[in-house]
């Protein structure tokens, strides 16, 4: 089948990354997205790193292009009453409304589930946010840096004897569209069985916590908080990044679990068999965890002067578990992201040709696919108001001259 | 109703990386069964063990990923264990597995259940030139310009101490599944999702793997600081007791947090003439240099170094500041809006006791998600699943003894 959603139309409200990036997965499998934007209260990835000079303004964020490829652009004043009836109508004419707004916005414009779905008793609605819809701290502002940090993400991140960091690019903000895209077709899997809707509540510190399950249950079950342990295992060594020979002026570094006994043997003999590494003592995953810094260094005298992918292919072909640790330009280089075209062009009004991402998924009997760049601001408007609404082009026209679409 | 996936029947082949797959689809409501050997799933031997006691049904990271799940032992490497197997799969919708590519034959499993959804999560995907790579957490990470970016610039490179790239990946795979469920409505077919971990870790980066080529920036660790203008901002801050997040940008979205945050310094006199002064709605955090971003880091950081991690976060909830604390699971169980939506379940555990655990990944109206049952215990279901394709007691026993199940 060519596009699995094709004819299925998604409404966006909202902006930033863990909305966004949950409808792209819709997009890519032929989904209409669209998305409700103002130029009133912008997106704030269009607005990011925008200063005076930034090239096509609210247009020119590269941030805001790469995360919303395929979709569509409606421009729409929702401080207007007729720019929320306009909003009003399409959510209760589409497939599914998708927003990430604070909670209690959508409700000020009559637009969340509870109004919608007397008109509409099918809806199938997700609403994500940190806290959630309910709850004391439900109006609780944060973006995912917050998110990570309540999640308990930020905690385990980092050196044992360093302040934590965060895992890089704000975690909840990428679990949280997966979380969204699985809730939000498993809705509209039901819908079709059964002709039920559903409106999804997704708080994004909670879908956090989840995958934290062993986490929290060592808490639970021992009282002990794990805490961070930089690259190394508890169960298992040598496991860590060290350091290679620099190439074109720049640090590199390789990436090596051993994961078993079995694995160190293999990985002993790439080495050549040192006389440190055939100590007997570290033989077993206990000896080798009890001198963890010693076969450390050891590994690392060797890795030092060869470059990372040597090491990698070495050790690969040994059936060692090993990989080069690539920066984020490396990445379009790796042959097997080429192969699998995670990066596809798309040809931007503001910025060309770009790359845009697709996710992680491939099918037998499917394919994702980007089909367009990130829109400009209401690039759409009138194709949307036409095709969805059959709006005749006088009152687009009205509704333009009085500020609605703006 | 009882889930949106009620009726959906999945065999789960998964080990660690593809745990969370399983308990998602499960607490959606489909019957989700852990296929074992007859020995047990290798995380059930994994340290640390509730109580103390090394026991395969005390394993903590068997009991947190494994919930609403059922149990089958099965030797698939027994000519009859493969036979109940193929049995299974052709009544089962979904076949979730991570073992290397080609250990399970797609042609051969679709040729038995033409419905049949295969969902396979590896390192790399099922071709390709790394197809063949062994992988896990910290080198598919390695593979995606995350572990780059993540640490201390003094420092290599660090992962997350828990292993992030097999909870996207698990998530994405019940994503996958759910999608070819629904192609399947259509076409009357099911069909083979091939899921690849590290691909899953580009998603984390936040589109700047893509922006990279764009804009020319390769990425760099920052450590607790954050990289954005011409300068770097605190983004972790110690405080009293531990550390919190706050981030000192602008944007229409974060600036009445800014002066929020300022008027809740100055009623600590903690506030200078020179922080009350700033025009705030103007602030724009791209146009300044490191010494103004220093300058006022110094005088946010030393107000946050009066203040407990519980202080600082019951302000931001009642003035909306966006500042959060580093939690650890202590400060999510004594979490008010954790307990409000009634997030953690306390579950019966027979025989061992009640574990308290994360609950439902989502609330849905009517209600659809839910943590339906602790972890298995072994081959728990093995007799209720093998009599739901008809072995009966006598037959059963002949299997126990032949080592089968």
């Amino acid at each position: 089948m060519s596009g699995l959603f094709a004819g299925t139309t998604i409404l966006e409200l909202g902006g930033g990354a863990a909305g966004p990036l949950a409808t792209r997965y819709f997009a890519d499998l032929g989904a209409t997205v669209i998305r409700v934007e103002s130029r009133q209260r912008p997106d704030f990835l269009r607005t990011l790193k925008m200063t005076p000079g930034t090239r096509g303004g609210l247009d020119g964020s590269e941030h805001f292009a790469v995360l919303n490829a395929g979709k569509l652009s409606l421009a729409l004043n929702l401080s207007h009453p007729e720019g929320v009836a306009v909003a009003r109508r399409l959510a209760l004419r589409v497939d599914a409304v998708a927003e990430n707004f604070a909670p209690g916005a959508m409700a000020k414009w009559g637009l969340d589930y509870a109004s919608l779905v007397r008109q509409r008793p099918d809806l199938v609605m997700i609403s994500t946010c940190l806290n959630g819809q309910t709850g004391p701290h439900r109006f609780y502002p944060g973006f995912g840096g917050q998110g990570s940090a309540l999640a308990g993400f930020n905690h385990v991140t980092g050196w044992p004897d360093r302040e934590p960091v965060g895992p890089y690019g704000t975690i909840t903000d990428s679990l949280a569209p997966r979380f969204a895209a699985l809730l939000l077709a498993a809705a509209l899997f039901h819908r079709r069985r059964t002709g039920q809707g559903q409106h999804i509540d997704l708080a994004q510190v909670e879908a956090g916590i989840v995958c934290l399950s062993e986490f929290v249950a060592t808490y639970t079950a021992t009282g002990e908080i794990l805490g961070r342990v930089g690259n190394r295992s508890r169960h298992a060594a040598p496991h860590g990044v060290f350091r290679c020979a620099d190439e074109d002026g720049r640090e590199r570094w390789v990436a090596i679990a051993v994961h078993d006994d079995a694995d160190w043997a293999r990985l002993v003999s790439v080495l050549g068999s040192p006389a440190w590494a055939t100590d007997p003592t570290l033989a077993t995953a206990a000896g080798r965890l009890a001198r963890v810094a010693e076969v450390e260094a050891g590994l690392e005298a060797w890795t030092r002067p060869r470059r990372a992918l040597e090491v990698a292919r070495l050790l690969q072909d040994a059936h060692v578990d090993a990989a080069p640790v690539w920066d984020l330009r490396d990445t379009h280089d790796d042959p097997q992201l080429r192969h699998r075209r995670h990066f596809r062009e798309v040809l931007h009004p503001v910025l060309g040709r770009h790359p845009a991402e697709t996710n992680a998924l491939r099918f037998s009997a499917m394919a994702p696919e980007i089909r367009a760049a990130a829109p400009c601001l209401g690039a759409d408007t009138d194709r949307v108001l036409r095709e969805l609404l059959g709006m005749p082009d006088a009152e687009i026209a009205r509704l333009r001259d009085t500020g609605v679409l703006a | 109703m009882r889930g949106t996936l009620d009726g959906i029947r999945v065999l789960d082949l998964t080990a660690e990386p593809g745990f969370l797959a399983g308990k998602l689809l499960a607490e959606m409501g489909a019957d989700v069964v852990k296929v074992e050997p007859p020995g047990g799933d290798p995380a059930r031997r994994r340290p640390p063990f509730w109580g103390g006691v090394e026991d395969p049904e005390r394993a903590i990271l068997w009991l947190a990923l494994n919930t609403s799940k059922r149990s089958l032992t099965l030797a698939l490497d027994h000519p009859r264990g493969r036979a109940l197997f193929l049995d299974l799969v052709a009544r089962a919708d979904v076949v979730l597995e991570t073992a290397p590519p080609g250990t399970l034959d797609w042609a051969a499993l679709h040729a038995r259940n033409r419905r049949l959804v295969l969902c396979s999560i590896t390192p790399f995907g099922q071709t390709g030139p790394y197809a063949g790579w062994r992988g896990s957490d910290l080198t598919v990470t390695a593979m995606s310009g995350n572990l780059w970016c993540t640490g201390d610039p003094d420092r290599p490179p660090v992962r997350c101490s828990l292993p992030v790239a097999y909870y996207h990946g698990s998530i994405e795979a019940a994503a996958g599944v759910v999608f070819a469920l629904l192609a399947r409505e259509t076409t009357g077919e099911g069909q083979h999702v091939d899921v690849a971990l590290h691909e899953a870790m580009l998603m984390p980066n936040i589109g700047t793997a893509a922006m990279a080529v764009m804009t020319g920036n390769r990425g760099a660790r920052s450590g607790a600081m954050m990289r954005q203008g011409r300068s770097v901002q605190r983004e972790i801050w110690p405080c009293k007791d531990g550390f919190v997040s706050f981030a000192l940008r602008g944007g229409p979205a974060r600036i009445p947090g800014l002066v929020a945050m300022v008027r809740y310094m100055d009623e600590h006199g903690m506030a200078s003439e020179r922080l009350k002064a700033m025009d705030w709605t103007r602030y724009n955090h791209n146009l300044l240099s490191q010494e103004e971003v220093d300058a006022l880091s110094a005088e946010f950081g030393a107000f946050f170094r009066t203040k407990t991690m519980a202080e600082l976060y019951a302000a931001a909830c009642e003035r909306n500041l966006m500042l959060a604390p580093i939690n650890t699971p202590r400060e999510m169980l004594a979490s008010a809006q954790l307990a409000d939506r009634g997030f953690f379940v306390d579950l019966e555990h027979p025989g061992r006791g009640r574990l308290t655990l994360p609950g439902a990944f989502a609330r849905t109206t009517p209600a659809s998600v839910a943590v339906r049952g602790p972890a298995p215990r072994l081959g728990e279901h093995t007799a209720a699943v093998l009599g739901e394709i008809g072995v009966d007691a006598a037959a059963l026993a002949r299997l126990r003894a032949e080592g089968v199940v």
